[in-house]
């Protein structure tokens, strides 16, 4: 017996000393510690995040940006993860939630602690300082439109997609197409509003439904991110690459070969590193105490002249300008 | 006995390296008392859920409960559409939270009877079972809630429970310890105890022998549902909303702690006391690699690798063979061709 709790004891300390190994960074605790928790991490989107925060750790050295997020998609996990880094005594968070209404507790301790609470992309979280989005819902859906509206020459058939007619944000860009292509009055919408549920193979019988109904369309806006490479690869696939607009979310990376086609006119986006950059920026005047003011320049490319609101809660909404469209010619230049 | 306290002891030093070595990495804020409070209390979900599987797994035949979590979050929006029906978070807090509070455990025991029911009367295998009920729990929160969070609200005596200290412990880790130390005196002082290890054992034998066991089973999963209902209550109490989805990972990680804890899955041995330690050793892990700042796949590889340690020295001599020169009983360790069964 007390030769096999030794050895255990010896087993448990190889175990102890394999972590400490893994676990060996240590922090440098002077600086104040801004850290950004995304909704997951490993994934394309968040990677290209975490480049921003990279870089905004480099040009501002007077504080620590790190990054994290959990290894599943998981609300409950993001939550431990956020709770630990109060625990720890991080100075700032800045969250990019998967579901606020989950963290709304923890985040409001947080604040009751007197740290710094920065979020992105939602707009409802009531326990926060700031909530820093991209850009206007309303003027990205028009200039999604916009762009429809100047490929189709202002005329003929449209029709749009959202991800799930429960999708607020969505509904909020469709709207604003919808507002936007009245002011040509030949543009005629067909069936709107056809849900993808963010699946490109869901999306893609949806429009050859939708092309064999109305052969004459001639315009499509999308919204969730696989609409452009579903509604893309029908038109591709029915020879009308060039002859039909398509203008929707997507990223450049997995949009490259439809561009290139001709399939996807046009894609609308936001940068995830600038977002990053931005969220750890406004962290960092709240930490100083300074006040983030309308029109305010962020010192991150696309939040150069912020609008300041009244958010959800007690908090602001600032929201920026950071919205890109890229086409053939342009896309290149955010390859992520 | 021997197997036992030497898991017991395994458990128990693991827990003391992880604080040492978080001590060392933090540089001491890892031993304050915050944050001891802040990790005390995310133990209670996971902790419970963990209890209801052992309980599963000791009644053999397979057992196993995969809807703990599911239930957990149904018992939790259930209760939170129910009970804002017809009573206001904010006009009525002690009413609001103690109807709340009831109606997650009865639903959780409703839920929990229904598995034990399935498994005890039709003969379903548990695992196709509880998954069957799992996603029907889970449908069904889906359906009651719209697919969105429902807000509970925090009414004072609930959001005492989320967040509040009682002689400076989270009160819902003072509720899963209380918990737990009941269920481990039902285990050890009742008939029903003796029973539920003897038929995990050998199933043949107690049938034979009498043993109620119909019974044996619904009291299991139905414990095991109750539990959930309890974690549900506590998730609502500390998150103020719930949701269907939330905690989708704490299946495996239940699991995976019953399985650290030395629960045999052929059923017929599990002690709680181990349950709680190995819940708190993963609790420990995460944080510690959280305030390593470190990517929470290496919290994945780290988990595993605990695992696989504790499977390793369940079944081996391993903590002999790891150190063949130092063992001062030369004939336990050094043969590495035949690694001598540890009991």
């Amino acid at each position: 017996m007390k030769t096999a709790s030794k050895h255990i004891l010896i087993a448990a300390a190889t175990v102890a000393a394999l972590m400490a190994g893994t676990a060996g960074t240590l922090m440098a605790q002077q600086k104040p510690v801004i850290a950004t928790v995304v909704k997951i991490s490993g994934i394309p989107w968040f990677d290209r995040m975490n480049t921003g925060v990279v870089a905004y750790q480099k040009a501002n050295p007077d504080v620590v940006a790190t990054q994290s997020g959990p290894a599943t998609a998981d609300a409950a996990q993001q939550l431990q993860i956020i709770q630990d880094l109060v625990a720890k005594g991080v100075n700032a968070l800045a969250v990019v939630p998967m579901d606020p209404a989950v963290i709304e507790g923890t985040l409001k301790r947080a604040m009751d602690r007197g740290i710094v609470v920065v979020t992105h992309e939602a707009d409802n979280q009531k326990n926060t300082q700031a909530d820093v989005e991209a850009f206007d819902n309303a003027d990205y859906g028009t200039a999604l439109n916009a762009r429809l509206a100047e490929c189709m020459g202002n005329k003929g058939k449209w029709t749009t997609f959202v991800g799930s007619l429960g999708s607020r944000t969505h509904l909020q860009w469709v709207g604003a197409g919808e507002a936007n292509a009245k002011k040509h009055p030949d543009m005629q919408l067909v069936d709107p509003n056809n849900e993808s549920f963010d699946d490109a193979n869901a999306t893609y019988e949806k429009a050859k439904e939708i092309l064999r109904k109305h052969p004459d369309i001639k315009g499509f806006q999308t919204s969730a991110g696989n609409d452009v490479l579903g509604v893309g690869r029908a038109i591709d696939e029915a020879g009308l690459s060039g002859k039909i607009c398509l203008v929707g979310t997507g990223l450049p990376n997995p949009s490259a070969d439809l561009l290139e086609s001709g399939a996807i006119t046009a894609i609308g986006f936001w940068d995830p590193q600038k977002a990053g950059m931005a969220m750890n920026a406004v962290a960092k005047l709240l930490l100083e105490k300074k006040p983030v003011t309308d029109g305010m320049d962020l010192g991150v490319e696309g939040y150069s002249k912020v609008t300041v609101k009244k958010g959800a809660g007690e908090g602001m909404l600032i929201v920026g300008n950071g919205m890109v469209l890229a086409d053939k010619a342009t896309y290149k230049q955010h390859m992520f | 006995m021997h197997k036992t306290s030497e898991q017991l002891i395994m458990l128990v030093v693991i827990n003391v390296a992880l604080l040492v070595v978080g001590a060392v990495i933090s540089g001491g804020t890892f031993l304050s008392l915050f944050n001891f409070q802040s990790m005390a209390s995310q133990v209670p979900e996971i902790g419970l859920l963990a209890i209801g599987v052992m309980l599963a797994m000791c009644a053999g035949n397979g057992g196993i409960d995969l809807s703990g979590i599911a239930l957990a979050n149904l018992s939790g929006v259930l209760s939170a559409v129910i009970v804002s029906s017809f009573l206001s978070a904010t006009d009525n807090e002690t009413a609001f939270s103690l109807t709340f509070m009831a109606m997650t455990v009865g639903i959780g025991l409703v839920g929990g009877v229904i598995n034990g029911l399935l498994i005890s009367k039709l003969n379903i295998t548990p695992i196709l079972c509880t998954l069957g009920t799992q996603m029907a729990f889970m449908g069904l929160a889906v359906v009651v809630s719209g697919g969105k969070a429902v807000t509970v609200g925090s009414p004072d005596l609930l959001s005492r429970i989320g967040n509040d200290m009682l002689l400076g412990l989270p009160i819902g880790f003072l509720i899963f310890a209380v918990i737990a130390a009941v269920i481990a005196a039902v285990l050890k002082f009742t008939p029903y105890g003796l029973w539920l290890m003897l038929m995990g054992t050998n199933p043949k034998a107690a049938v034979y022998a009498g043993f109620p066991r119909t019974g044996i089973l619904v009291a299991t999963y139905a414990i095991s549902g109750t539990l959930s209902g309890l974690a549900g209550m506590i998730i609502a109490a500390r998150n103020v909303n719930v949701k269907y989805d939330y905690g989708s990972s704490y299946l495996l990680i239940a699991i995976l702690v019953v399985v650290m804890a030395g629960v045999k899955p052929e059923g017929g041995y599990g002690r709680v006391i181990c349950v709680v330690l190995s819940a708190i050793a993963l609790q420990l892990m995460s944080s510690l690699l959280n305030f390593g700042g470190l990517s929470n796949f290496v919290r994945d590889f780290a988990w595993g690798l605990l695992l696989l340690t504790f499977l390793a020295v369940g079944r081996y001599d391993v903590a002999g063979f790891l150190v063949p020169f130092k063992g001062q009983h030369k004939s336990s360790g050094p043969s590495p061709q035949a690694p001598k069964p540890s009991n």
